[in-house]
Parts: C-alpha cells; sequence; structure tokens
C-alpha cells in the first residue's frame, strides 16, 4: 500500500476525531452543550465514520468473545464494510451485523438498533452472514498505531451504554449505495458510475449529515432548546454552512422548485 | 431558503415507481431510514421527528445533486466522469478528504484480499 504518509496524517486528524468524539459522547451526560465543547477540541469535522457497507455480518456470539481486540477489529470493520455487490468472502470472525461496529459492543448494544439496522440490509447477501471465515489481521494494515488503539480501547471500555448505542448507530449507519447509484445516474445522466465514486459520495454524503445535525445541536444550545432537533435548527445550521462556505453553491439559481 | 419539504422537484408518493433513468421522478423518504440511524449517531434524539429527517434528506440531495453538477462540469474537461473529480471537490475540506481516501484505500485492500482469499479457494477446491 502506498498510501502511509497519507496514513500519517489522517491518523493525526482521526484520532483525534475519535477522541474528540468520545469526550463528546461523555459531556453528553453532564450537559446539553456536548457540540460546543467539541468544538473547542477539534474544528467541527464529524467523526470517521465508516461507509458502513451492510453485507458483511457475523453470529451475534461472536462479538461478546472479542472484546479485546476490539480496538484492532474496529479498522478491520472498516475493511470489512464495503462492497456488497463485491461479495466478500473476507469476515472478521467479531463482525457485527451490518456496517463496522466496534467490537466491544457487548450485547449490550439496543437490541433495536441492530434489529433494525440488520433488517434494512436484507437485500444484501445473507449468506455472508453465515460465513465466517478467520481473517488473518495481519492481513490488513491496521490504519492505526497500536497507541491510537490503545486509546481508542480504553475510551470506549468507559462508555455508558446509551452511549455506545450512539456510537454504534454512528458507525453503523450509512447511505445506501444503491439509492446513491441511482440518485447520481439520473443526475449526471450517464450509467457509467463506478463504484468507488458511489462509495466516496456516499462518505461524503455522511458527513455532511453530520455536520449539519452537529450544526443544528450547537443552534439549539445557543436557543437554550432541548429535545429532538426541529426543522427550524437543521434550516438555521444549513444557513450557517452556507456562510461558512461548506455547501457547493449553485452558478445558476433554482428558480422553480 | 424555501421550505425544501414543501417544493423540490416532481417528487411522487408511489411505493414503487418505474426507475426510468431518463425522467427523474424522486421518490420520497429514499434515504429516510438510513437518515434515522444516522443522525441519531450524530447527536439527535433517537427517534427523530420525521420531518427533520425528511429535511435532511432534502438537503442531502440536493447537495449531492450540486456536488455531481460540479464534479460533471470538472470531468468533462477531461472527458468522462471520475471519482478524482470529486475528490478535487472537496480538497479544501481536510476531515472529508482524509475520509474518502481512507475509504478508497480501504476498498483496495478488500480487493486485493478477496483476490488472495478466492485463489486460495481454488487452490483448495483443486486439491480436493
Amino acid at each position: 500500500m502506498k498510501c502511509t504518509e497519507e496514513r500519517d496524517s489522517r491518523d493525526e486528524a482521526s484520532s483525534a476525531t475519535w477522541l474528540a468524539f468520545a469526550i463528546l459522547t461523555s459531556r453528553m451526560k453532564q450537559s446539553k452543550d456536548p457540540f460546543e465543547a467539541a468544538l473547542e477540541e477539534q474544528e467541527e469535522s464529524p467523526p470517521d465514520s465508516p461507509v458502513g457497507e451492510d453485507e458483511l455480518n457475523s453470529q451475534t456470539p461472536n462479538e461478546a468473545q472479542n472484546q479485546t481486540d476490539g480496538g484492532q477489529n474496529i479498522l478491520v470493520d472498516d475493511d470489512d464494510d464495503d462492497y456488497d455487490d463485491l461479495g466478500p468472502t473476507i469476515k472478521n470472525p467479531s463482525h457485527l451485523s451490518s456496517s463496522s461496529t466496534p467490537k466491544l459492543h457487548s450485547t449490550s448494544v439496543n437490541a433495536t438498533v441492530a434489529a433494525a439496522v440488520t433488517n434494512k440490509n436484507k437485500e444484501y447477501d445473507d449468506d455472508e452472514e453465515e460465513e465466517n471465515v478467520d481473517v488473518e489481521l495481519s492481513k490488513f494494515p491496521s490504519s492505526a498505531d497500536p497507541t491510537k488503539m490503545a486509546k481508542m480501547q480504553a475510551i470506549l471500555s468507559q462508555f455508558t451504554e446509551d452511549q455506545m448505542s450512539r456510537y454504534e448507530s454512528f458507525r453503523r449507519s450509512a447511505l445506501q449505495k444503491s439509492n446513491m447509484r441511482r440518485l447520481l445516474v439520473s443526475i449526471t445522466g450517464s450509467q457509467k458510475i463506478s463504484l468507488p465514486m458511489t462509495i466516496v459520495v456516499c462518505g461524503i454524503a455522511k458527513m455532511f449529515v453530520g455536520e449539519l445535525v452537529e450544526k443544528a445541536r450547537m443552534v439549539m444550545t445557543e436557543r437554550k432548546e432541548s429535545g429532538p432537533i426541529r426543522p427550524c435548527h437543521i434550516r438555521e445550521a444549513y444557513r450557517i454552512l452556507k456562510l461558512e462556505g461548506k455547501v457547493p453553491k449553485r452558478s445558476v439559481q433554482r428558480l422553480f422548485r | 431558503m424555501s421550505n425544501p419539504s414543501a417544493g423540490a422537484s416532481s417528487k411522487s408518493k408511489l411505493g414503487s415507481s418505474q426507475p426510468s433513468e431518463t425522467s427523474f421522478k424522486r421518490k420520497r423518504g429514499v434515504f429516510q431510514k438510513d437518515l434515522q440511524h444516522m443522525m441519531y449517531g450524530f447527536g439527535d434524539d433517537p427517534n427523530p421527528l420525521p420531518e427533520t429527517v425528511a429535511l435532511v434528506e432534502d438537503i442531502v440531495v440536493e447537495y449531492v445533486t450540486d456536488l455531481a453538477h460540479k464534479a460533471q462540469d470538472i470531468g468533462s474537461r477531461r472527458g468522462k466522469l471520475s471519482v478524482e473529480d470529486f475528490l478535487y471537490l472537496i480538497r479544501k475540506d481536510l476531515p472529508k478528504l482524509n475520509r474518502c481516501t481512507e475509504l478508497l484505500s480501504m476498498q483496495e485492500e478488500l480487493k486485493q484480499a478477496r483476490k488472495a482469499f478466492e485463489v486460495d479457494e481454488e487452490k483448495l477446491g483443486t486439491l480436493e
């Protein structure tokens, strides 16, 4: 792999983002403005999140066993979480259903979340759930050094159930590649949408959603409101993002909507 | 910004609209289920409000549309649309760029691993 340099720079960014996310969620317990706190630690960049391809599933009993290599497995999860259509035969033994999740996540996972997430992945190959090929983890160059994994481990082990379920949703959730591909085809009018392109756009869109939600939470705390996010917060967040230049501007105004 | 949930391009509530590539019929709630989990993961309520999810979906679709149009403009110079165009568009946004390069490199690794695995399987098959 030739991306070692990029990986190093990514490590700093990812470790910072992961740490910040952990701190963010841990503070969620205490205060209502975790995102403001997180803002101090990092730029508002959303935490790393896998595209979360949901083909790879493994039996749930395995997850509980692999508490120790949870940290390492997280990265392998990221490797595994792609490309349903490529019909992966490689399985992380402790792979949870649907997209990658930290293996530390024990059975205290929100069963509803897991079930809901699995249900939406029915269209992906189900036989991959049964396969449980042991992958030599040495095959996957971990995109993080052991210290970072140890840090992640330490943080994740102290998550409450609530935090863990939220983290799991964060890791597992993803926009479906098929829907994205359909959307891209209809936008560009061309049938040649490659798989990497779909994956990249799904990843970009997920991070954009993260930015929106985080900004909306910030707006809510500024207005001293609580509860679920309302459309007005999202609109305000979108407006702020536009001012910050994070949203691509249309060269031609959309006249008729 | 006008209310996207009210307008947007021709949306049909048909559950099974023909996936015609030429006419663009946007179904409601294409990403709804995924978006609910995603928004919870990013900090929203475990059950986000449906109107919020609909609004976020509209915004995301608009974002992807604009992104794809811009990428097409860039790609048309080169001839066809490629991943590089998208990467060029988000070059200023470091977290997104890093994330995308990570995704792409992981895909490569997975491909290699799968190829290697299939080769092993073939060998096993021939042995027996």
